[in-house]
């Protein structure tokens, strides 16, 4: 039985302005904040309770208007037109008020509760500003307006209360703002005829605004005969009266607003300056790697010694306990190699996802597209489509989500093809691996070079598709840039974290699962359980693909198998070469060798050339099932999906032959 | 003159919105609309400019600020 009264709200306001905090603070919940517009692309639903209500909170993607521009904004759009939503949280950036409360006018006209959270008012304290807080809501009808701040914790409890307050006093429609008479008339007209075709319909008015700003959705939503009421666009006229009434307000609340936010403008000046801020952008990239190969690898050692202990001690305790041969194997040969071999990476994994995580929660991402627009712009992309880019050297998954704040199709499917040559932490096991292994001198550098090159092949296909689809110049950077602030700790707490339990789990799971798909594979053949890898169904199965892979200096079966196995996720290419070589503890200094002279008492010709192509095939083939998946969900397209696929293994021969081919001739 | 033109440090009026249906509609909700005071903190040479508006920041591409006609301010 459950007798709690149930209310749907939603957290709806300005990109950046704080919805996911304010929402990860009252449900508990752990989402991704970052400091730039854009973080959040899909409605996500949390529960809360209180005051003996049972609270279903909605945290949308941040909107300027409830005229949409891109896919994710018409998300929130659908949401706040929702008939079963009982009252609107309007999450108001109080250091901007001024641009913000133009769509709590919006809201306003909705007719739907709303209720003012006014954020960070903190900045505004900083800066030396004021808000008269008795003041504001006076202009604004009389609407709950309460302080909050989303990343201290403070004001929750009366925010939600005003909610739950707001619900319950059941007044009319909210207060609306006043258009000049002509408007006003024709606004009137069209209520009237709405009303009459759509006698149940919640918002008459806003629909009617709508209608006279020629807004194409509510048109083909409640279409309606409106004659000559509607001659012309009134979408300027109404949005000037809006933005005129706000100066009034801000005019009325604000004071003190001439001592400005300096610092933001001193050091942006430095790293949006015109020479320096490419150069700089570049060294701080260039940091974030240099960190997560070397820190990583120092602490990497006690995960080692950790695992080699782990693998002994299981292998004597299954032997002791009577196991059979074969299930020791595939435990200790297949899972604990596997998957083991994959968590000494933890490390490295952490550092590169901490520093990412600072980069986003300082406000810099949204300098990285203003700084990278000329780029992007010769190969016919905004400097916008460089965010996705850039998140692709996380993971490529969210990273091709992200291409849904990006503003025509076009250039979303453009950045979805080139996005996954940026090389993910997927792939860093295999550079920390081979890299080291063949490049003991410089493996820092060739584990750098991929970066470069993926980023390198990324941009040169993209000048190639501008240049078949004689891409169209116009495409312009519009982005907000926030103030720069100091990383929150819990922000970049739980980014690291959702990072880390999405590692674990893949090893956990799909690597889990290849580990044992492999050893199954290598010690199985046509002839039941084998002796010999080499009567193996993998190695069939590979030497099928040596003659195709030759040319790449790949030409080997076991090679072939891990890169197959690799589409289900690329640090199994680590984990199969762990499997293959039999060596258990490959990110150990004797692993390495044990694996070089295993790979060399195979294929004695296999050196540093051979080694770099693996790296290089590596990066630029097929990312993973996952990333396969998401690009499927976001275009809508299989065929657009097995193109990109057979496109990214095409280009991975074609680098890694050319460079091996290349190559040979320099070393012989 | 268009906002491509302007100086930096400047302060500038909007006078005119030139470019596509759907972005002019974004830039006004954005709050750049007839007679809106705007800064220009940065500028590239043939690129992208940082303009201050309404109290917050935008970076605006070549192809929006080349189609946006401004008044320089007086005095």
């Amino acid at each position: 039985m459950n007798d709690k009264k149930k209310i749907r709200v939603a957290c709806v306001g300005n990109p950046n302005c704080g919805k996911t905090t304010l929402f990860n603070a009252l449900t508990g919940s752990r989402l991704k904040v970052a400091n730039w517009p854009g973080v959040t692309v899909e409605k996500i639903e949390g529960q809360t309770s209180y005051e003996g209500y049972e609270i279903a909170l909605l945290d949308t993607p941040g909107i300027y208007s409830l005229t949409c521009y891109t896919i994710e904004e018409k998300v929130t759009r659908q949401c706040v037109m929702d008939d079963d939503i009982d009252v609107i949280i309007n999450i108001v950036d109080a250091s901007s008020l001024e641009r913000n409360l133009y769509l709590t006018l919006q809201l306003l006209e909705l007719g739907k509760p709303v209720v003012l959270a006014l954020n960070m008012m903190d900045i505004v304290k900083e800066r030396g500003m004021e808000i008269d807080l008795h003041r504001l809501p006076e202009m604004l009808g009389d609407i709950p307006v309460v302080p909050v701040s989303a990343a201290k914790r403070t004001g929750l409890d009366i925010l939600l209360h005003a909610v739950l307050h707001h619900y319950e006093e059941e007044k009319g429609a909210e207060y609306t703002l006043q258009y000049p008479e002509e408007i006003e008339n024709k606004i009137a007209k069209l209520e009237v005829m709405m009303q009459a075709h759509y006698p149940t319909h919640s918002s008459v008015r806003w629909h009617a605004i709508k209608l006279l700003e020629d807004d194409e959705e509510v048109k083909s939503e409640h279409p309606i005969q409106v004659g000559n009421i509607v001659d012309k666009s009134y979408e300027k006229e109404i949005i000037s009266c809006k933005y005129a009434y706000i100066e009034s307000v801000v005019k009325e609340v604000l004071f003190h607003k001439s001592r400005k936010a300096a610092t933001t403008d001193k050091v942006d000046r430095l790293l949006t300056h015109e020479w320096l801020g490419l150069p700089i952008f570049l060294c701080i990239m260039g940091l974030v790697f240099f960190l997560t190969f070397t820190i990583g690898d120092a602490l990497k050692g006690v995960f080692e010694m950790a695992l080699e202990l782990f693998s002994e001690k299981a292998g004597a305790f299954l032997l002791r306990i009577g196991t059979s041969d074969w299930l020791i194997s595939l435990i200790v040969d297949g899972i604990i190699t596997g998957v083991g071999g994959i968590l000494t990476f933890l490390p490295n994994i952490c550092i590169l996802f901490f520093a990412l995580a600072i980069l986003e929660d300082s406000g810099y991402m949204s300098r990285v597209a203003y700084v990278m627009d000329s780029i992007m712009g010769r190969v016919g992309l905004s400097g916008k489509a460089f965010l996705p880019m850039l998140l692709g050297f996380g993971c490529t998954v969210p990273a091709i989500m992200a291409t849904r704040a990006l503003e025509t199709e076009q250039d979303r499917k453009k950045t979805m093809i080139i996005t996954p040559f940026m090389s993910c932490s997927a792939r860093l096991p295999i550079y920390v691996i081979f890299s080291e292994m063949f490049f003991p001198d410089c493996a820092g550098l060739v584990a750098f070079s991929f970066y470069v090159i993926g980023m390198a092949v990324a941009i040169i296909t993209a000048l190639v598709l501008n240049r078949i689809q004689k891409g169209h110049e116009n495409n312009s950077l519009l982005i907000e840039l926030p103030e720069y602030k100091r990383p929150n700790g819990r922000t970049v707490g739980i980014y690291v974290w959702n990072k880390l339990k999405d590692y674990l789990t893949k090893a956990g799971t799909t690597i889990f699962l290849a580990s044992i798909a492999i050893w199954f594979l290598l010690n199985f053949g046509v002839t039941g359980m084998v002796e010999d890898t080499a009567d193996s169904f993998g190695a069939v199965i590979g030497r099928l693909l040596v003659p195709v892979l030759a040319p790449a200096g790949l030409g080997m079966w076991q090679i072939a198998v891990a890169l197959i196995s690799g589409i289900s996720a690329k640090e199994v290419v680590v984990s199969s070469f762990s499997v293959l070589f039999g060596v258990s503890n490959t990110n150990s200094a004797a692993g390495m060798a044990a694996i070089v002279a295993n790979v060399q008492a195979v294929n004695p010709a296999f050196g540093p050339l051979n080694a770099y192509c693996l790296m290089l095939f590596c990066l630029l083939y097929i990312p993973c099932v996952a990333a396969v998946a998401t690009i499927k969900k976001e275009s809508g397209s299989w065929k657009f999906t097995a193109r990109l696929m057979a496109f990214q293994v095409l280009t991975a021969w074609l680098f890694a032959t050319l460079v091996f081919q290349i190559g040979s001739l320099f070393i012989s | 003159m268009t906002l491509y033109e302007a100086q930096k440090n400047q302060e500038y009026t909007i006078a005119g919105l030139f470019v596509e249906e759907v972005v002019t509609r974004r830039l006004q909700a954005l709050g750049l609309n007839d007679g809106t005071k705007v800064r220009v903190l940065n500028k590239k040479k043939r690129g992208a400019l940082i303009i201050q508006v309404r109290g917050t920041r935008l970076a605006l591409g070549k192809h929006l600020s080349s189609n946006i006609e401004i008044r320089k301010e007086q005095g």
